[in-house]
């Protein structure tokens, strides 16, 4: 297929699919695709089941009003719930504040107790 | 701090533009953004997520991080909304690549009350057709997901979708052709699929 030819086949499928958004019949349309150019109707009936298919989705009205009154009151229910942090980085962050602990007593003992040996030992070096 | 004047002005009348700049001293004026664009947000996250919860969650991010973005937020060549709309973009690709796969999405009640025949085998066919439409819009990759959701779900103009997707109008037209193609295929490719397993089905 041309350059030309492609950009004419673009510019059908956003036609064909701006005319089914507004509303016209698609057997017509079919029709009209198949007579102008062949490759073109095997794209109308997907470009109508996605026209058909994907409807918008609302929120539940009480998930809206509730995320309304969080934002613009700065009330936590929604904010708080959605700034969780999941479970296994709760355990991760535990296991490091721990371990963070251990190292610092560890370190406590076994710091004062070789410096307690050095100041022994240099007690007991004679100069 | 409030803007005095605000009180005074119907927010449903000024644009998005207007909104914005008052919306950055004042609440309520981004509450009117978040009315007008709420269900747009919803719908985009629902399809890319494929349920309610994540959906709620995202949708929730999204605003938050709005807010509290939206003092900074200056309008060069980028409108409020593609702004809002790569906020849900960026959410959801990090949200796919945590969960580390890819949800099908579940054909639920939303779409089968749309459903206008009221033969009960037309209604499974339809059903089915649908689910592997799905099926298929899930296997494609993000960008053509994202160029769908915009076309069909917001009903958006090459130019708009151009804005979020950072792309030329004549892009957008050829991303939206091959992403047709790149449908088909998948379409057929599940179609032989669930063709052999009854085959096999039959054999067994």
């Amino acid at each position: 297929m041309s350059a030309s030819e492609d950009i004419q086949l673009q510019n059908s499928l956003d036609s064909i699919t701006a005319r089914l958004q507004g509303g016209e019949a698609v057997e017509p349309l079919l029709t009209e695709a198949e007579e102008s150019q062949g490759d073109l109707g095997e794209f109308v009936d997907i470009i109508q089941s996605l026209h058909t298919s994907l409807a918008p989705i609302s929120p539940s009205q009480d998930y809206a009003d509730r995320l309304r009154a969080d934002l613009l009151n700065g009330r936590p229910g929604v904010v708080k719930r959605v700034r969780q942090i999941p479970p296994r980085v709760h355990v991760a962050a535990i296991l490091a504040v721990c371990a963070g602990c251990v190292l610092f007593v560890l370190r406590r003992i076994f710091g004062s107790a070789t410096a307690q040996d050095i100041q022994e030992e240099a007690v007991a070096t004679p100069l | 701090m409030k803007n005095p004047f605000s009180r005074r002005i119907d927010l449903k009348e000024l644009d998005d533009s207007e909104l914005v700049a008052l919306a950055k001293e004042d609440k309520a004026a981004f509450g009117e953004l978040y009315e007008r664009y709420l269900q747009k947000i919803y719908s985009y996250v629902y399809y890319r997520t494929g349920n309610v919860h994540d959906a709620e969650d995202l949708t929730a991010k999204v605003f938050i991080r709005a807010l509290s973005h939206i003092s900074n937020y200056v309008e060069k060549g980028v409108p409020f909304q593609a702004w809002l709309y790569r906020i849900a973009h960026n959410l959801v690709a990090n949200w796919h690549r945590d969960q580390g796969r890819r949800k099908i999405i579940a054909l639920d009640d939303y779409v089968v009350h749309s459903l206008k025949s009221e033969a009960p085998d037309r209604l499974s066919e339809e059903r089915e057709e649908r689910n592997q439409l799905l099926e298929a819009f899930h296997r494609l990759p993000e960008e053509r997901q994202q160029l769908i959701l915009l076309k069909f779900v917001e009903r958006m103009s090459n130019a708009e979708i151009g804005a979020i997707m950072g792309r030329t109008e004549g892009a957008i037209k050829s991303l939206y052709h091959r992403t047709l193609l790149a449908l088909r295929e998948e379409m057929e490719s599940i179609h032989t699929g669930d063709r052999s397993k009854r085959l096999r089905g039959h054999e067994g």
